[in-house]
């Protein structure tokens, strides 16, 4: 599945690293980084991070 | 430099939080945040503009910083105490992050919708109540039992138990007074009587699954690995507690803010969709959690500041959210395209209850605005401090029932 994060709207909150850790993570400078296609064993993961986040800025493909 | 040091430089301005007659709103505020990016208060520093707040909400070397609340008020034990230090405001890193993936689905967006229909219903039954009189006052007849009913809702109780939770959080709420340490046998008691609620209402859960709120919670702690019992009853304390003064306070704010701007008022009754850009910004200009409080966990320097290890910091999301330097135009303006505001806090933190308090919050403004016409204030409105964690306790109104 492809994942994508709305940076315009994306305000850093990191729900969606603690939702999945596997998928989304921060970087050193604090940017947000995330897997674009992920295999559908985490596909639970990624729509936990999706519904968790408070801005709404994850888009599923 | 150590904290005591830092909070006598004069470079920085100086803001007196701890008087009672102090507002978050004051010209002292506006003239604080023009001159630096945080001001000395008598406990840590005050962080005044959009962008630091929003840095410092996610920051590394910051923890949230009311975990040591009860021991700061002389208090060892209790089981408010006890409660306070273990609950999710008060974890941080991988415990935090284990409780909240936890939780999470109980609070999700997709569990939310259904229960619209039963805010609406809520808030028609408690209007129907004072609409004839054409006179209420909103606290004790709409913002206290709506935010209560909701909590209800959320348990799956019946309604006629909102006083009941109401009183219960009530009592608890002295906990978070300067007085905590007099009142704590009343403190415990309420806590302990909310405790034996939370484990009533898994008891029943554990004996008929279903997918509400405590169900999920009850299956997130079906493997125990992952939830244990006490973190399941902590966790259902929390949302009851988080969620009625907080919701209650911001909705009579919210009425606060459009008595004094009527055709926006007019506006939103005409145009129910502006009811969710209006939750917003209200919550902007009129948070109810005017702040939020952090401590450093280490010594570091922002914006060439050396905060010592210890330092409190609050995150000022109601200076924030004006902050020029962001926002073009700041007037109340239910219509206005804007950046988002700190109300709900941020970072791992930030509210696990937003999507049920703007929810509700939407359902009740779009309601109450094309029931009631005219709203004005109609005798004395009593009023918290107008900094911390702030609201009306009464607040007499008049209207045109329509
Ligand atoms: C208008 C209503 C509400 C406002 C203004 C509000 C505000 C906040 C704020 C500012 C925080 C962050 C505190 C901090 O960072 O120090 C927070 C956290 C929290 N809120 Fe709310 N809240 C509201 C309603 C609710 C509701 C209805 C619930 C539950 C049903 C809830 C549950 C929580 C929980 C569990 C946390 C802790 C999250 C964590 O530590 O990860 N809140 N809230
Ligand atoms: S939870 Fe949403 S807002 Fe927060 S970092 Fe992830 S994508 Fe961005």
């Amino acid at each position: 599945m492809k994942v994508h994060v709305d940076m315009s709207i994306c305000l850093l909150h990191g729900q969606c690293v603690i939702a999945a850790p596997e998928v989304f993570s921060f970087d050193d400078d604090g940017g947000l980084v995330w897997l674009a296609e992920v295999d559908e064993s985490l596909a639970a993961d990624v729509e936990a991070a999706s519904d968790a986040c408070p801005e709404q800025a994850i888009v599923i493909g | 430099m150590t904290q005591q040091e830092i909070l006598s430089t004069d470079a920085l301005p100086y803001l007196d939080i701890a008087d009672a007659d102090f507002s978050i709103r004051s010209q002292a505020v506006l003239d604080a945040r023009d001159a630096a990016w945080c001001a000395r208060t008598p406990y840590g520093l005050a962080v005044l503009r959009y962008d630091d707040v929003q840095k410092m909400l996610r920051h590394p070397k910051l923890r949230q910083g009311s975990y040591r609340w009860p021991a700061h008020s002389g208090v060892t034990g209790g089981a408010f105490a006890r409660w306070w230090e273990q609950m999710l405001l008060s974890q941080e890193g991988s415990e935090h992050a284990r409780l909240r993936r936890m939780a999470n689905p109980a609070f999700s967006p997709k569990l939310i919708s259904s229960l619209i229909p039963k805010f609406q219903a809520l808030a028609n039954r408690l209007i129907d109540g004072f609409a004839e009189k054409g006179e209420c006052d909103f606290i004790a007849e709409f913002t206290e039992p709506y935010a209560t009913g909701v909590i209800c809702d959320l348990l799956g109780l019946p309604f006629e138990k909102w006083r009941e939770l109401a009183d219960i959080a009530g009592d608890m709420g002295l906990a978070l007074a300067v007085s905590y340490k007099r009142d704590q046998a009343t403190v415990d008691a309420a806590t302990e009587r909310l405790f034996a609620y939370a484990e009533e209402l898994v008891a029943l859960r554990r004996a008929e699954p279903s997918e509400d709120f405590i169900g999920m919670l009850v299956r997130a702690n079906a493997d125990t690995d992952q939830l244990s019992d006490q973190e399941l009853l902590d966790m259902i304390v929390l949302a009851i507690f988080g969620g009625i003064d907080t919701t209650r306070n911001q909705l009579g704010l919210a009425m606060a803010m459009f008595i004094e701007h009527p055709e926006q008022w007019a506006l939103l009754a005409e145009q129910p969709d502006l009811a969710r850009p209006a939750v917003e910004e209200v919550m902007r200009v009129r948070p109810t959690v005017t702040w939020v409080t952090r401590e450093a966990t280490e010594t570091f320097t922002y914006n060439g500041t050396e905060i010592p290890q210890g330092t409190t910091v609050h995150l000022f999301s109601q200076s924030a959210a004006s902050d020029p330097a962001v926002f073009e135009t700041t007037d109340f303006d239910i219509t206005a395209k804007r950046k988002p505001h700190f109300g709900f806090g941020g970072g791992t933190h930030h509210c696990l209850g937003h999507f049920i308090a703007r929810g509700d919050m939407t359902e009740a403004l779009k309601l109450l605005a094309q029931r009631l016409k005219n709203p004005r204030f109609n005798g004395e409105v009593l009023w918290l401090p107008d900094s911390g964690n702030t609201g009306a306790t009464a607040m007499p109104i008049a209207f045109d029932a329509a």
